[in-house]
């Protein structure tokens, strides 16, 4: 922990973290007004003392929205991210430890899944399934997938043949003991930073899945969402759209920087 | 600046007319211009030009401008002049109506307009293999002969006083015999009609191009050259070039861009008041929306003003439940439904719901309208118990699954030109588009009654009835009507909005650039 502070980057994003953390957790404690409650006197009204962030178009509390928002956003692309972890992780595992054409079967038709980039593949889905977040998520974690298991593969490989992995295949230990106790503990680690650098892509495209209407639905207050029904209002008061754009961006870079710099106190190359 | 057209009910309705009339006056005694391309904007595809079967917003204007029915809806009012009917007279008890057909008129294609090709299109229109949408309207016709080259005659099944509007309907212009003999999809792209503009070129993801028809049967009209219909799928990219003066009329201005183009140098910002609506539909042939308290409960539990306010942004009107909007000739002065939470929860209570109760509600997410109101529904009627669980939904799902099936739901309609086609096409018990299942025999024998009764002042009492019941009963909630925006640039003359929107008169305008 203490090496991930030292960073500047990591520190950035630890600050940005914390603060996402709290909104998510205390979210709905902290917002001053109910999130939904229509205030028609002050509508699509600039930052005030009541309002601290302003209005909406239906003079709904902007910051309590945001507070109360940043629990189903940030979720959305934590339990997106998570979902496909999981499952490229074992596709990535299986590929690797099966070898052989099992291994060039998986890996071929995921390549080909590889080529179609994440945002329209996870609209495919979207459209196949239905919009609903739930849908969404399901389809952001499947887009994921090829990739995580990609990268699970290509780690487990590289410690298939480590000194540790062969001892235990000298000592005659089971199959499943050497891939849960030897290989797995030692592979996670670029899993681990994978999946945070990519919470903040799955944030940002169920925000986009949002404001296309095909993620959560009104009247939800996922952030994306908010962008997208304030848009026809932004000439009027910029705070509508600007504010939950912004938060969007401070969760992602957050993300975003804490999985840069752990990855670079992973890197025993980068270590003093 | 805002212009406002004149409108029979203005003064009533209590819309200012400002600096409306002078500026039309004066663009009046001015001989008009010819030449030069119009270009209107709007924000949904033009999908086909099928003339019989359309029903996109951007499609109405093209099929205006390449067409030419019966009779036209005139220009503030909803009332039938002629167009390629001179003039029609009804026999004693309007069962039997007569047609003098236009004289000299040709098609784009150079073919002469004659009573033939009225009587193929109304077979095709009639036909219920065919699904026009002006069926509904004009099924009260039996059949329809050509007496000579230039005479029609409909044979009516009942009375109906209104044909000559119904004649008017956007579906019902005239197509040529030849056409619909041949292969009926040409319909789509090939348009040969008798309108002002013949078609140049169609593509429905971008630019629909017309030109000046030289044998229009209006004496020195049109007066462009050519008219441009230019698709902007994004709103605000719509606006802009709006704005820069790229193009030269908006066909559609959203609510919360109005002021905005109102203000703007050298822009007219047009409204006009109009009976479209969105409706709460709630069935009722089955709990809860059965018991009549229950809609009462929640109709007493809809601000009204309110939501014009937030909704509309003030560009419309409260509406107290009557489907007819003041603009129609027989809308009775409807009561006032004062919002009241308390009351309506007391009478929730007496409903059987003591604590309350929850419901799905709906809503399709186009336009956006249809979940605005849903969502501002929700808020208002939470005081008075009512849980509403707004389901957002897309629209080809709300229509393949929800529309006319779900008890509880957002529907969203356009003025109608009469009271009896408005009445025919939701509240009858046989209505085209029937989705309350309130079926109520009073009601549907006072509005056959008043489709059959030529006699004004017994036509009102007849209409103001079946309102009453209406009112009464509650089928539906409908909040607020809806004005219909439109917007052009100060150089653009004649360019005029209709309640309908549906007639454009797009013949008449010309550019006035120096």
């Amino acid at each position: 922990m203490n090496e991930l502070v030292r960073h500047p980057t990591g520190l950035v994003g630890s600050v940005l973290l914390s603060l996402v953390a709290i909104a998510v957790i205390l979210g709905p404690f902290l917002a001053p007004f109910d999130p939904q409650a229509f205030h028609p006197a002050v509508r699509l009204a600039g930052p005030s003392g009541t309002h601290w962030l302003g209005t909406d178009q239906f003079g709904r509390d902007i910051l309590s929205r945001l507070l109360t928002g940043a629990g189903p956003t940030v979720l959305f692309g934590v339990g997106a991210t998570a979902l496909g972890v999981l499952a490229g992780s074992i596709i990535g595992v299986t590929a690797a430890v099966a070898g052989g054409w099992v291994d060039s079967v998986i890996m071929r038709t995921l390549d080909g899944l590889l080529a179609v980039p994440d945002l329209l593949f996870t609209l495919l889905i979207v459209t196949i399934l239905g919009g609903g977040i739930g849908e969404a998520m399901l389809a952001v974690a499947v887009a994921f997938t090829p990739g995580m298991a990609r990268i699970a593969r290509s780690s487990v490989l590289s410690i298939r043949t480590r000194e540790y992995v062969l001892a235990a295949i000298a000592r005659d230990e089971s199959r499943a003991y050497i891939i849960v106790q030897e290989v797995i503990p030692n592979a996670i680690g670029p899993i681990v930073v994978e999946a945070t650098i990519r919470v903040s892509f799955a944030i940002m495209i169920g925000a986009t899945l949002g404001f296309l209407g095909l993620g959560a639905q009104p009247p939800s207050t996922e952030w994306g969402l908010m962008v997208a029904e304030a848009r026809q209002y932004m000439y009027r008061s910029p705070w509508v759209v600007a504010v939950p754009g912004l938060a969007i961006a401070v969760a992602a870079l957050g993300f975003n920087l804490f999985g840069d710099a752990l990855r670079d106190a992973f890197d025993p190359r980068r270590r003093r | 600046m805002t212009r406002l057209v004149a409108n029979r009910r203005q003064v009533v309705i209590g819309l200012a007319a400002t600096s409306a009339l002078p500026n039309m006056g004066f663009a009046q005694s001015m001989s008009p211009k010819y030449g030069g391309t119009l270009k209107i904007s709007h924000s949904t595809r033009i999908a086909t030009l099928n003339v019989m079967q359309l029903s996109g917003p951007a499609e109405y204007p093209c099929v205006d401008m390449l067409y030419s029915g019966l009779t036209r809806i005139q220009p503030g009012r909803n009332s039938a002049g002629p167009d390629l009917a001179t003039s029609w007279e009804a026999n004693e008890d309007a069962t039997r109506f007569t047609y003098n057909l236009r004289q000299g008129v040709t098609f784009h294609d150079g073919t002469p307009f004659t009573s033939a090709d009225v009587v193929a299109t109304y077979e095709a229109i009639l036909d219920p293999d065919f699904g026009s949408p002006a069926r509904s309207v004009l099924d009260v016709i039996d059949s329809v002969e050509a007496v000579d080259d230039h005479t029609v005659q409909f044979n009516l099944n009942a009375p109906y006083a209104d044909l000559a509007i119904s004649t008017a309907h956007a579906n019902a212009r005239i197509v040529s015999a030849a056409a619909l003999a041949g292969d009926r999809n040409d319909l789509e792209t090939k348009p040969n009609g008798t309108g002002p503009f013949m078609l140049e070129s169609y593509d429905s993801a971008r630019i629909t191009r017309l030109v000046r028809f030289d044998n229009y049967y209006m004496e020195g009209q049109p007066y462009l050259d050519a008219v441009e219909m230019h698709l902007f799928p994004d709103l605000a990219a719509e606006t802009a070039n709006y704005l820069s003066g790229n193009v030269d009329v908006m066909l559609n201005v959203q609510q919360a861009d109005f002021a905005r183009i109102a203000a703007a140098e050298g822009s007219n910002a047009l409204r006009v008041p109009a009976g479209r609506y969105v409706n709460v539909v709630m069935r009722q042939d089955q709990p809860p929306f059965d018991d009549v308290r229950l809609r009462k409960a929640l109709a007493m539990s809809v601000d009204r003003q309110l939501l014009v306010d937030l909704v509309l942004e003030g560009l419309g009107r409260p509406a107290y439940d009557n489907i007819l909007s003041p603009e129609f000739q027989y809308a009775i002065e409807t009561p006032g439904i004062p919002y009241d939470p308390a009351a309506a929860k007391a009478l929730l209570a007496e409903a059987g719901y003591p604590d309350g109760i929850k419901l799905t509600m709906v809503a399709s997410n186009r336009p956006a309208i249809r979940g605005q109101v849903a969502i501002a529904i929700k808020e208002m009627a939470r005081p008075a118990g009512f849980d509403i669980d707004v389901e957002a939904m897309p629209h080809d799902t709300y229509l393949a699954n929800v529309w006319r099936k779900g008890n509880f739901y957002m529907a969203y309609w356009g003025m109608q030109p009469t009271e009896d086609a408005t009445f025919n096409l939701l509240l009858t018990s046989t209505a085209s588009y029937e989705d309350t299942a309130w079926f109520n025999e009073e009601f549907d024998e006072l509005v056959r009654r008043g489709r059959s009764t030529s006699d004004p002042a017994e036509r009102a009492a007849i209409y103001a009835e079946a309102q009453e019941i209406q009112l009464r009963d509650t089928p539906y909630i409908i909040a607020m009507y809806q004005d219909v925006l439109t917007a052009s640039r100060d150089w653009v003359e004649g360019w005029i909005v209709h309640p309908l929107n549906r007639v454009f008169f797009i013949e008449s305008v010309w550019l006035n650039r120096g």
